[in-house]
């Protein structure tokens, strides 16, 4: 610690506050950031990371109003003018963002976008650019690189787009790089490498990096301090150790609390096995035509995309059963093949002894009652112009349960199942938080008072403290409904922690299956192995908080 | 992958909409009233000469057959002979068609330098003074009528001023650009305004888009930022208005053509409506058709060729 305080710090934020209009974003926060160092910034939207990260760049509109202190290597940034600012971004100091699909250009090509701050701060020729591109795809782990820079980004998967926008950010070999969530929008395993890489160039190349997260799980993965944001103030910071073996703040706590897999919610005991499970999917096959119009378009028959694969699973009344993959692992389609918006190729599908793919007319409109499926983006997925009162009310009546009174009343006792506080009733979806839109998805699928609920990525929009609530809420419905529940996420910890059986996807397929805990503790498929070596833990999660921590899924 | 690929994925399309196009317009003429054998053979004329007349134009036979007779003419080249001219449509139209492709040319020359300045203009301070301004004008020349503004444009500056002529098309290009400018300019005032509110809302929305903002934190000029990056991923949807536009034109010029007295195909086919002569109506039918297709094509390669995602 006395050694560090010696070094003159890199980066110094004094008092910075940001205001826009008269909302104040940012309410003076100062931290320091040494050279060489990997600095975490966490806390839920809304906590003013973002934007503060924002302002470290001079990247924010001309309406915000900027006070305080910031200093590189002892020159203030704050008052710089444009032209000088133009100078320091890309050159001094890189940034990565979010999502890398929106972030490219779509037009250009990934060796001008990458080559471009080359050009533009070094005054080195095009080709050269170009030159200095393809090493720096090498050094961020891209295969072939010379042939890629002739790549279009819509030719790059989200995790190759992030490691293009990482190599752009570094190839003027800034002093400190500025990750704004830089893995939030990508799976698990890819979060692992695009996590680790960062983490390499630090190590070998010294750069200082900033890595703003919701996560605290990938801020304690790779940084050496962190700086709790909450509400535009700074909460807490410190190393990262301390601050989370020993957090003293109670925000700071809840975060922790919240991280997926810190906690076993309740799970029901299973309701005596019946004879034949409530769903059952056998060799399920689903496949869409390959694109067409490729090179071969005429004649020649395209090969189908398998997006299923003779896929066999069973969920039992009341059962809560976890669905893990990627994306592209065919986990959605699944879960559409069920409610019948996928025409199977081959296979059966069974709920309740019907078979689902012979149902039509009334049955099948029973059947639409006693399935119900939660989606991922609360907001697309509700009316934009029904206040949120009507939107669970709506199938109630239009399925003939009740008129649209009765509708209304019990549209109103879901929304207060739901925790949801009965002066929001008549606010449109967009006026509400994700968390509040995802729960008035919950109580619309439950409307209908369904027996199998299909939560498909419902929480992977979420901050990590409103994930946690949200689980929490889950949990208790389907104590109290007796619901089955069929769970599909990318995040392996938060299957682990709600479900009682899991399957593991992978390209259309189940690699593996088995009760929850044993898939977690010990994986025996190697894709498994590196789902589950890439979840991104706290580093004592075993040893602190042991109440209801899980009994050990040591890395 | 290439602008190839494009092509040959559109060409079939072309074939399939082209076939439509000659049913159609084969269909709607012979089932509109009027005949045209009496009229080719005069008032007075006697059942016997109309008999004649119709044999010899093959008007007496049943309609498949004239259709058939019709496709094959078609495939060789042959769009029939006018009623009317006593000449080969194709030579006809051909005449017709230059002083209109001129006149669309010479639009599109003076419609899309102002767009893009005025969309610039306007998307550089959304709701502005300059915006404002831009829009209510842009509002006034697209509520004012096409032949209104030709007359008044043809009174002011071809009568009072004597700057232009007011009708005809002149002899070599400058002469054209002379005699055109009017004509042009009418149809210019109403095309402006609709192609500059599309750009400036594309521009508007792709500079708040976020690989601005990344390329902002690249350390590029706000310069750089606009040529390179905004306005690139802005034309395309005008581009694509512009090129509907520039279809509707080649047919549409009827209203300027006929003010400014412009030989072009919009005069031809009114002639060719009033004098019921079949052939050349079927036979501008089949260019208009021809020209929109062709134009669409065009389109269709030059987004290819600005946007990769296309190309896949």
């Amino acid at each position: 610690m006395n050694a560090q305080a010696q070094t003159q710090p890199l980066l110094r934020v004094e008092n910075l506050a940001i205001s826009f209009a008269s909302i104040e974003a940012v309410k003076g926060i100062s931290f320091d950031l040494l050279p060489g160092e990997i600095l975490g910034i966490v806390g839920e939207s809304g906590s003013g990371k973002s934007i503060t990260c924002r302002a470290l760049m001079g990247l924010l509109p001309g309406t915000a109003k900027v006070g305080g202190s910031v200093r590189l290597d002892g020159g203030e940034l704050l008052t710089l003018s444009e032209a000088d600012w133009c100078a320091i971004r890309g050159r001094e100091m890189g940034m990565i963002f979010q999502n890398p699909a929106s972030h490219l250009d779509p037009l250009r090509r990934i060796g001008a976008q990458v080559a471009a701050p080359m050009v533009r701060h070094l005054g080195i020729s095009r080709g050269e650019g170009l030159r200095r591109a393809a090493s720096l795809l090498e050094a961020v782990g891209i295969r072939e690189p010379e042939k890629r820079l002739r790549s279009y980004p819509h030719e790059f998967s989200g995790g190759m787009k992030q490691r293009a926008m990482i190599a752009a950010a570094i190839g003027c070999s800034p002093k400190l790089l500025i990750a704004d969530e830089p893995t939030t929008a990508l799976d698990v395993t890819v979060q692992a490498r695009i996590l680790r890489l960062l983490k390499d160039l630090n190590r070998e190349r010294g750069l200082a990096v900033i890595l703003i997260s919701h996560d605290l799980g990938v801020v304690a993965d790779i940084c050496s301090r962190v700086v709790v944001m909450r509400g535009g103030e700074v909460v807490e910071q410190g190393p990262v150790a301390e601050v989370i073996d020993r957090p003293r703040h109670a925000y700071t706590r809840l975060l922790i609390d919240s991280q997926p897999g810190r906690k076993v919610l309740p799970q029901p005991k299973a309701a005596p096995e019946a004879a034949a499970p409530l769903l059952g999917v056998e060799r399920l096959s689903v496949s869409f035509p390959a694109r067409p119009g490729s090179i071969a378009g005429f004649g020649t028959r395209t090969a189908d995309v398998l997006a299923l694969d003779g896929v066999d699973i069973h969920v039992n009344a009341g059962e809560t059963v976890g669905i893990v993959g990627e994306s592209g692992s065919g986990k959605s389609t699944l879960a559409r093949a069920i409610v019948r918006q996928n025409r199977p190729k081959s296979g059966s599908l069974r709920f309740d002894g019907e078979d689902v793919l012979a149902l039509s007319g009334e049955a099948l409109t029973r059947f639409r009652r006693r399935v119900q499926m939660v989606f991922q983006n609360p907001y697309d997925s509700l009316n934009p112009r029904m206040t949120i009162a009507e939107a669970v009310a709506e199938p109630i009546w239009r399925h003939g349960l009740a008129d649209r009174r009765a509708a209304a009343k019990q549209a109103d006792e879901l929304l207060e199942m739901m925790e949801l506080p009965a002066h929001l009733r008549n606010r449109k979806p967009r006026q509400l938080s994700g968390g509040q839109c995802q729960r008035v998805g919950l109580a619309r699928a439950l409307a209908l008072k369904p027996q199998l609920l299909i939560a498909d990525e419902i929480t992977s929009a979420l901050d990590v403290t409103t994930q946690a609530q949200i689980l929490e809420l889950l949990m208790r419905l389907q104590r109290e409904r007796a619901l089955a529940l069929l769970y599909i996420s990318h995040d392996l910890s938060v299957v682990g922690s709600i479900c009682k059986r899991v399957y593991v996807f992978k390209a259309g397929q189940v690699v593996e299956t088995g009760p929850a805990r044993q898939v977690l503790s010990a994986p025996r498929h190697a894709y498994t192995q590196e789902l589950v070596g890439s979840l991104a833990h706290l580093p004592s999660a075993a040893t602190t908080h042991e109440t209801g921590a899980m009994p050990h899924h040591a890395p | 992958m290439n602008l190839l690929s494009i092509l040959a994925r559109r060409l079939p399309q072309l074939v399939a909409v082209l076939a439509g196009i000659t049913i159609v317009t084969f269909l709607l003429l012979r089932l509109a009233p009027g005949d045209p054998a009496r009229l080719l053979a005069g008032d007075r004329a006697n059942a016997e000469t109309i008999a004649a007349i119709r044999q010899q134009y093959g008007l007496d036979l049943p309609l498949w057959r004239q259709f058939l007779v019709y496709v094959g003419n078609l495939v060789t080249g042959d769009i029939g002979r006018s009623l009317r001219f006593q000449q080969p449509v194709a030579d006809i139209i051909l005449r017709f068609m230059w002083p209109t492709l001129f006149l669309a040319g010479y639009v599109v020359c003076l419609a899309v330098p102002p767009t893009i300045v005025l969309a610039i203009v306007g998307a550089r301070r959304p709701g502005g003074l300059a915006d404002q301004v831009i829009r209510t004008f842009g509002m006034v020349g697209l509520a004012i009528p096409v032949f209104w503004l030709g007359i008044m444009m043809s009174r002011l500056f071809g009568v009072t001023l004597g700057w232009f002529p007011v009708s005809g098309y002149g002899v070599g290009f400058v002469g054209h650009l002379h005699h055109l400018f009017l004509p042009a300019l009418s149809t210019a005032i109403w095309m402006v305004p609709v192609l500059t509110q599309s750009l400036r809302a594309a521009l508007i929305d792709r500079a708040g888009a976020d690989f601005v903002t990344a390329a902002r934190a690249q350390g590029a000029s706000e310069r750089e930022i606009f040529w390179k990056t905004i306005l690139p991923n802005s034309v395309l949807p005008t581009l694509n208005l512009l090129g509907v536009m520039v279809a509707f034109l080649v047919g549409g010029t009827i209203i300027v053509e006929t003010v400014y007295a412009v030989p072009g195909l919009g005069s031809l086919m009114v002639a060719a409506l009033l004098g019921r002569d079949y052939y050349v109506v079927q036979g501008l039918t089949l260019v208009f058709a021809l020209a929109t297709v062709l134009v669409t094509l065009l389109v269709d390669l030059l987004t290819g060729l600005i946007d990769p995602r296309v190309r896949t």
